[in-house]
């Protein structure tokens, strides 16, 4: 293989890699900060309901 | 409150403040500060140094075409140069026509007997008119939905009703615009250097779905009525093709920040003005006579398809 089409390909291996690592543990964060507060009994009854509809 | 406004206000000042830093730091040539247009034949170039006047004559040095079409050369008819050998002007046989983007070419740059290689620069008229004409460019004359068909699904099954008809396009216009700055971003300061452009539909895809899940997240928690109000549509916002269509158009026109901007923002418009007339008329025809087989759906369609002829009477007309 040529030696700079791997880098390339290792390269963007490396570059994308970092892109997603970056937004993705900004999500985390946001998802973090903007946290909204959900009653857990909400849930409880959804999944005791049949859920046909 | 009064501490979020000016919070928010301070984001908006940085934020115009970044985008004027990286619409004015991409330069193509280091050695090139400017290119204009000047009266009606002429284009000036305005060097950060002096230019060897012998290479500055010699008019084999320049080609230049307009940017649709690259075989079709311009012919330089006269040369003149300032007298610092900084700003030299190219004066053509016919007149130029500025409402195209001009490509220039100069081989070989020589400064003080070296070359400082050739720069590809781009002449485009100014500024504010080319903005305006692209943004009602993208909005009307070259409407996504009536000239382009795209976007049609979540076109169709959002023109029901005249409210979440905005609703929609409002949200739409909202994420398409922070979606188009990010990719473009993306594009020129990252996979472009790194010669990773021929991943830029994975890439702007992940993108979109980012700014999506993200508009959803902040919304959730900031202004939890807007997004009662945006409801499902904020998730319908990643299944329509016009969001994926605007970053590859910006990726493939090499547009700066604020042309960026402009198509986007007139995308996300143009998809309202479709989404607003498309629902009004819907709204009257439940009350019309419809025969049952063109009942819902295919009345639809026959009536996107009047629009869109409606809309050819806007095409091939320009701006300034």
């Amino acid at each position: 293989m040529d030696p700079t089409l791997i880098k390339l390909a290792l390269g963007g291996l490396a570059v994308l890699g970092c892109i997603g690592l970056f937004f993705g543990i900004g999500l985390a964060l946001a998802a973090h900060k903007f946290a909204v507060q959900t009653n857990p009994k909400v849930e409880e009854v959804l999944e005791i309901l049949a859920g046909a509809q | 409150m009064i501490f979020s406004v000016r919070k928010s206000i301070y984001l908006t000042v940085l934020l115009i403040i970044s985008l004027f830093l990286l619409g004015g730091c991409r330069s193509e040539h280091p050695f090139v500060k400017k290119t204009a247009f000047k009266d009606a034949d002429k284009i000036l170039i305005e060097f950060a140094g002096a230019v060897d006047e012998s290479w500055a004559r010699n008019p084999a040095n320049y080609t230049v075409f307009e940017k649709p079409d690259p075989d079709i050369r311009l012919i330089i008819k006269d040369i003149s140069i300032s007298a610092d050998h900084k700003k030299v002007t190219l004066i053509f046989e016919d007149d130029l026509n500025k409402n195209q983007p001009h490509i220039l070419t100069a081989a070989n740059i020589s400064h003080g007997g070296k070359s400082l290689g050739s720069a590809i620069l781009n002449v485009k008229k100014f500024y504010l008119g080319y903005l305006f004409s692209i943004l009602i460019g993208a909005m009307i004359i070259n409407n996504f939905v009536f000239t382009k068909y795209l976007g049609l699904c979540v076109f169709f099954g959002t023109s029901q009703r005249k409210s979440t008809a905005v609703g929609m396009g409002i949200t739409f216009t909202m994420v398409m615009v922070a979606s188009a700055m990010i990719s473009w971003f993306i594009y020129q300061f990252i996979l472009q250097p790194y010669r990773l452009d021929f991943l830029q539909i994975v890439v702007f895809i992940g993108l979109v779905s980012l700014s999506v899940q993200a508009v959803d997240t902040v919304l959730r928690k900031v202004n939890p009525v807007l997004f009662k109000a945006f409801g499902v549509y904020l998730v319908l916002v990643i299944a329509n093709c016009i969001i994926i269509a605007v970053p590859l158009i910006l990726a493939d026109n090499q547009y700066n920040a604020w042309e960026s901007l402009m198509l986007s923002l007139g995308a996300g418009l143009g998809f309202l003005i479709a989404l607003f007339l498309m629902s009004s008329v819907r709204e009257r025809l439940e009350l019309a006579n419809v025969p049952p087989t063109y009942r819902g759906l295919p009345i639809a369609f026959v009536l996107a398809g009047l629009f869109a002829l409606a809309f050819l009477g806007f095409s091939g007309m320009s701006i300034f």
